[in-house]
């Protein structure tokens, strides 16, 4: 008895844990109200526009509340001044808009013509300022308004508000902002409005809500040159705004959003890149075998110490001679610092290398149909650049490999190099993102299907795993790795949806009382609530130490269905969730039939 | 008890006489008598011993140490019996802890005294703490070789010799802190600087010293150096080491845990010797661009070492690190909001005009440097004619954001040019700017240089940048300038750049100082900013990311091969390497390592991979226990992560290491 009660107070504050660090990355993609479906007729634009101010204050509106509050009781003359701040501001923000017109509405969105940016900054004054309807029609639902503000706070406080509230208008007014075309794998095409403050996470945490994809962590920007032939992928670190600032005004540059398994192959099987023979096949063997653990490991090693380690890579590749057509096989050796070739007659030890190029001032790119354009050798080609040269120039080196497997190794042992621990850095947040996207997922499924569906009936590798997930060490890791499964075999399992047995039952060996919940990926102290758990949590274990009030759980409904629909089946990943989701429902009736 | 007699004095029971000379092992030494039996217990003649001397002396240090057995008898209630010890053993009683000349990481030497009974893993942990430096698993003992010895004989006296052997440290507890250094440092000047001396980066060698030093020339040489090790399961004292003796202290596992600026100032600093040393002396190679990024970064850490003396105990204030944190901090947000400020608009955007001569280099023109009349604003560059012309459009605008910015200055040819790489849609295009003087120069250096990171020079870098950029050029008036002349002179002023002990000797052939000042000056740009133990975990973060870092060679000959060969040994794998060729023939990772057996007998140490992969080698250039003991110990710190926070499993470690006193 008491030790159930025990087992539902654990099963909550874990199932607590994972809220939080769902409304947690909310927060951080500042996203959360689900598009309550624009009419259809609107311009995509125009979305971009609201989600922008949206994500942009996604505090702010909480501050705009209060001080609507404010405006409602005295109307006093800080108020006007703020106003009259706020009218400064959008003024700005049109003079800037229309200034920047001609530089960026040409580099970017594509056809987009200057009177459509007016269109777009005016219905900007329109939402912008405080008429109280605004937040209101953006929500489904308006958050509680902050209690003690309204009434009790001084004057003084109030006033500090708007001022703060009038200087972030003013400096938003300034943010340098494009409406950026994406392309999506369907060939249909996005547009949205990024800020020069957001990186390309953001942004893709921006397509993730639009879309509804699976989020998995192959997802990404994708610039091409289309004149240049050369692609790459956008780093999730990076400044979007400040990389397509680069591209000319008459560009046919394009942005793309769609998933490359390349992204972050080195998280996934680092052996390919760190372990890899020079394509022996005993090594390639032996590199298929690789557990979870050791790969884990070997990342550890490699990405977590006092220095990252760059992959030992060396070979001959065909450097394109400047300005020629012509390619000279050479021998290269990537380091940290650069990438350096044995010059003739010498050997390959460090003090006879000489500099090829370091990686400061310039980006990574792959070469697309090389052998047609310029007579290389093979297809295999990578391409270093300083990101501003948009022409062809002699300062943009090309070097072809033998083949695909080296050209995948080049690149990203050169983005190790050049970028680091970041690039560690950016996978685990990915992981977060798709991660939680899954745990949505399987929470929708669950909350819409008590009786936890069972995914034993899946009959990949993976769900062995599912055993594995519980047992797993509370870690970043496990969930990572979790997360990564799931990551991996989306894909694969998507076919399989037929052999998916909702109603297959659960695995009985699995223990309800020593089952230790999956981990969390991080906590925090404060507690938030679930859309659908909490209110039935609320009214069962009546002395629950902090639930969040439910509009905010109510505020986000929308969102599982509506992923649930895009995702297909739970993926082996989650269906350790399931099973947690499904002792906690077993928990709970146990603890009901006690209690009555 | 012992040497009961009979009136006519003949002993009656078992009793007989036990000689223990008093002192280290000095067979002139004073020497006691006793009567004793095999019954006697070691803690009984410990007392009758000290009872014989007849001298007041705290005697709590001291123990008997068996000659012929090399071995301590530290078991008090153990019988003589049970040691095994008759009449003819000759034992010395003498203190456990002896003085040894200690040479750190940073090359000085140091006078401390050290426990020889104890096994070496723990004397080195307590020189360790004493020393203050984390992690004393990392760090081991080597003998100091015997030909340098000789070679240094003459140059002997002269050096500082720190002494520590008067301190004592309470047991147990982490030694507080106290003016921002361990409290047993703060007794004293000399031990305080002492803790200067630990603490803080020594200046760059004599050029001509670096040149003398022995450098290894080939795999084989850097071979010699891991044959010295000493056996950490066994104490100093039996392994011949003497009190008095001269040992070197350094980092043994090239596998450093939690590098932490903020609690391991000694630790960081003797780090970044070691590897400044390593890489001085050619133990580790490196690319010429590399090379550079390290005489910059010495630079700088010689610089703010010494600049930062007024006081400023190094790294070691929590203060100072902080302040740096939100020096950095406010200067990330002005670069971020640097175009989105609200008082952007209000304060005016600084600019520099002026008549510079301009040169473009293109093919096939002859035409020199032109004068051209240039202003110079945000990040902008634009040059006219003339100054009349300047309300018209210029010939060129130029945004050097992302350029590349390479100084071209021979200060004593009056030559202060600014090339820059200016990249554009269309390419890279090139422009030299040729400054009148040093303080022009500079102002429009460092407005080159802030443009590039796409600065203005508004921010507030600016005026220390130009600062910097004349403090330069007056160093390489007085410095790197002038010995490029004279390239094998010590430099005079301590704080002038010379080059050459910064870089690797090969560098110093291979380059002329004022080749190589402006090349470490330009890496300078890039680590400028760096705080000191910034600089420092940067340089060790270089050198660990070097392809050859912490490889420990040793010769050894495979099982069924007759020719000698490699094996690196690093962290995390074992390497086969060609000794004449040098290329690496096969790898082994320790994850996948099953087990490794030493056959003592034959000197063999097997080792079994996953998969049923086997190797066998003798070692030929260091014993085995050298080896068995660096795998073991790389085996003990791949540990560490999972008992973070745990005390040092010394039983783990010497288990692992361990193990051949069985045979």
């Amino acid at each position: 008895m008491g030790e159930s009660n025990e087992d539902i107070d654990q099963m909550f504050s874990n199932l607590l844990g994972e809220m939080d660090l769902l409304t947690q990355s909310l927060g951080v993609d500042t996203l959360p109200p689900p598009d309550p479906k624009p009419p259809r007729a609107e311009f995509n634009y125009s979305v971009g526009f609201k989600d922008l101010n949206e994500s942009l204050n996604a505090l702010e509106d909480q501050d705009l509340d209060a001080l609507m509050a404010d405006l409602v009781a005295d109307i006093s003359e800080a108020e006007q001044r703020t106003i009259q701040a706020q009218k400064e501001s959008s003024q700005n923000q049109h003079h800037a808009a229309s200034l920047e017109v001609p530089d960026f509405s040409g580099a970017v969105a594509l056809g987009y013509g200057a009177n459509v940016t007016a269109v777009s900054v005016s219905q900007y004054e329109d939402d912008l300022p405080p008429p109280p309807a605004d937040p209101m029609l953006d929500l489904p639902l308006p958050p509680p308004p902050p209690e003690p503000l309204s009434q009790e706070e001084e004057a003084a406080q109030a006033k500090a508000d708007k001022i703060k509230l009038a200087l972030e208008k003013l400096k938003e007014a300034k943010v340098k902002k494009l409406v950026v075309k994406v392309h999506m794998n369907d060939n249909s095409t996005k547009s949205l409005m990024v800020d020069e403050r957001q990186l390309a996470r953001d942004v893709l945490d921006n397509l993730f809500e639009k879309t509804h994809c699976d989020c998995n962590v192959d997802w990404c920007l994708y610039e091409i040159y289309t004149e240049l032939q050369i692609e790459r992928i956008f780093e999730d670190h990076e400044n979007v705004v400040e990389v397509l600032s680069d591209w000319t005004r008459d560009t046919e540059n394009k942005v793309l959003f769609l998933e490359k398994e390349e992204k972050y192959a080195v998280f996934k099987n680092p052996q390919n890149f760190y372990l890899d023979n020079k394509g022996k096949k005993e090594g390639k063997e032996t590199n298929e075998k690789m557990n979870a653990k050791n790969k884990e490991s070997l990342l550890e090693e490699s990405f977590c110490g006092t220095s990252i380690i760059v992959p030992e890579l060396e070979g001959a590749l065909y450097l394109k001679e400047d300005g020629k057509k012509s390619w000279k096989r050479r021998y290269f050796l990537l380091r940290a610092s650069g990438i350096y070739y044995v010059p003739k007659g010498k050997t390959k030890t460090s003090r006879d290398l000489a500099c090829f190029i370091q990686f400061e001032n310039v980006n990574i790119y792959y070469g697309i149909q090389c052998k047609m354009k310029y007579k290389a050798p093979t297809d295999y080609c990578f391409v270093l650049k300083h990101p501003q040269i948009q022409k062809e120039s002699q300062y943009i080196k090309y070097l072809c490999c033998d083949d695909a497997r080296t050209l995948n190794q080049w690149v990203m042992g050169i983005r190790i190099a050049k970028y680091g621990k970041t690039l560690y850095d950016n996978y685990q947040r990915a992981m977060e993102r798709a991660g939680l996207a899954s745990r949505w997922s399987n929470l929708g499924t669950v909350n819409a299907a008590p009786p936890a569906p069972s995914s034993t009936g899946l009959k990949t590798g993976t769900t062995q795993a599912n055993g594995q997930i519980p047992q797993a060490a509370h870690s970043v890791s496990a969930v990572l790795e979790e997360a990564q499964r799931h990551a991996e075999t989306t894909q694969d399992k998507r076919p399989v949806l037929g052999n998916h047995h909702p109603g297959a039952p659960r695995a009985p060996q699995l223990p309800k009382s020593s089952l230790p919940p999956p981990p969390p990926v991080r906590r925090s102290s404060d507690v938030c609530g679930s859309p659908a758990t909490v209110p039935r949590a609320k009214g069962l274990s009546g002395g629950f130490p902090a639930a969040k009030p439910p509009p905010a759980g109510v505020k986000r409904a929308p969102v599982p269905p509506k992923r649930k629909e895009n995702l297909g089946p739970p993926s082996g990943g989650g269906s350790g969730e399931q099973d947690f989701m499904s002792d906690l429902m077993k928990a709970l009736q146990k603890k009901r039939g006690n209690m009555s | 008890m012992a040497g009961m007699k009979t009136a006519t004095g003949d002993y009656i029971d078992s009793s007989w006489e036990l000689r223990v000379f008093v002192g280290e092992d000095d067979p002139e030494a004073e020497s006691v008598t006793l009567r004793v039996t095999g019954e006697s217990h070691i803690g009984g003649v410990l007392l009758k011993i000290v009872e014989e001397i007849k001298r007041k002396q705290d005697w709590s240090d001291h123990a008997i140490w068996w000659e012929q057995k090399r071995q301590w008898l530290l078991q008090t209630h153990w019988t003589l019996d049970k040691y095994g010890l008759l009449a003819d053993a000759r034992l010395f009683f003498g203190p456990q802890h002896r003085p040894i000349i200690l040479r750190l990481p940073n090359r000085r030497a140091l006078r401390l005294r050290a426990s020889f009974s104890q096994p070496l893993f723990q004397a080195v942990a307590s020189i360790c703490r004493l020393l203050s430096i984390r992690h004393p698993e990392e760090l081991s003992l080597l003998r100091a070789p015997e030909k340098k010895e000789k070679k240094k004989k003459e140059k002997e006296p002269e050096e500082e010799l720190f002494d520590l052997t008067k301190v004592v440290l309470a047991g147990g507890v982490a030694p507080a802190l106290f003016r921002g250094m361990p409290a047993h440092f703060s007794d004293s000047a000399q031990t305080e600087a002492c803790y200067h001396m630990l603490s803080r980066p020594q200046p760059p060698p004599d050029p001509l010293l670096l040149q003398r030093l022995p450098r290894p020339s080939s795999l084989l040489d850097k071979t010699q150096l891991h044959s010295r090790w000493l056996d950490s399961s066994r104490c100093l004292m039996q392994q011949g080491i003497k009190a008095g003796d001269m040992l070197w202290l350094r980092f043994k596992y090239y596998s450093f845990f939690d590098l932490d600026p903020k609690t391991d100032p000694v630790r960081l600093t003797q780090l970044y010797e070691q590897a400044r040393w390593d890489l001085l002396l050619e133990e580790t190679d490196c690319t010429e661009e590399e090379m550079m990024v390290f005489a910059a970064l010495q630079y700088h850490i010689n610089k703010l070492s010494q600049s930062g003396e007024a006081g400023e105990p190094t790294g070691t204030d929590p203060g100072l690190d902080d302040l740096d944190a939100a020096l950095n901090n406010l200067e990330v947000k002005l670069e971020g909001s640097a175009s989105t400020d609200v008082l952007d608009n209000l304060t005016t955007i600084p600019e520099l005009k002026d008549h510079l001569r301009i040169f473009r280099p293109r093919k096939l023109t002859l035409k020199g440097y032109r004068q051209h009349w240039v202003v110079f604003k945000e990040t902008n560059l634009s040059y006219y004619k003339s100054q009349d012309e300047a309300p018209g459009d210029p010939i060129q605008q130029l945004n050097l954001k992302g350029c590349e910015v390479v100084p071209d200055v021979n200060v004593s040819g009056q030559k202060f040019c600014i090339k820059l790489l200016v990249p554009s849609p269309e390419g890279m295009s090139e422009i030299h700017l040729r400054c009148q003087d040093e303080n022009q120069y500079a102002h429009w250096m460092a407005g080159c240089r802030l443009a590039s990171k796409g600065r203005t020079m508004a921010d507030s870098s600016y005026a220390s940048e130009v600062q910097a950029i004349l403090a330069f050029l007056s160093l390489q008036r007085t410095g790197g300038g002038g010995s490029g002349n004279h390239p094998q002179g010590p430099d005079a002023s301590a704080e002038g750049l010379n080059p050459y002990g910064l870089v690797a000797p090969r560098f110093q052939r291979k380059f002329k100082a004022k080749q190589l000042t402006p090349r470490i000056l330009e890496a300078h740009q890039n680590v400028a900013q760096l705080s000191l133990s910034e600089a420092q975990l940067r340089f060790i973060q270089a050198w660990q990311s070097l392809p050859d870092f912490g490889i420990s060679y040793v010769v050894v000959r495979f099982k069924g091969s007759r020719k000698d060969e490699i094996l690196g040994i690093a962290n995390n794998r074992l390497i086969r390497i060609d000794l004449a060729v040098g290329d690496v023939v096969k790898t082994w990772r320790f994850s996948n390592m099953r087990q490794w057996n030493v056959n003592w007998d034959i000197r063999q140490v097997a080792i079994e991979f996953d998969e049923h992969i086997n190797v066998a080698f003798s070692c030929m250039s260091a014993s085995c226990r050298i080896v068995h003991e660096y795998i073991g110990g790389y085996i003990f710190l791949s540990t560490r992560e999972r008992a973070r926070g745990e005390e040092l499993d010394e039983d783990l470690f010497l288990q692992l290491t361990g193990g051949h006193e069985a045979f």
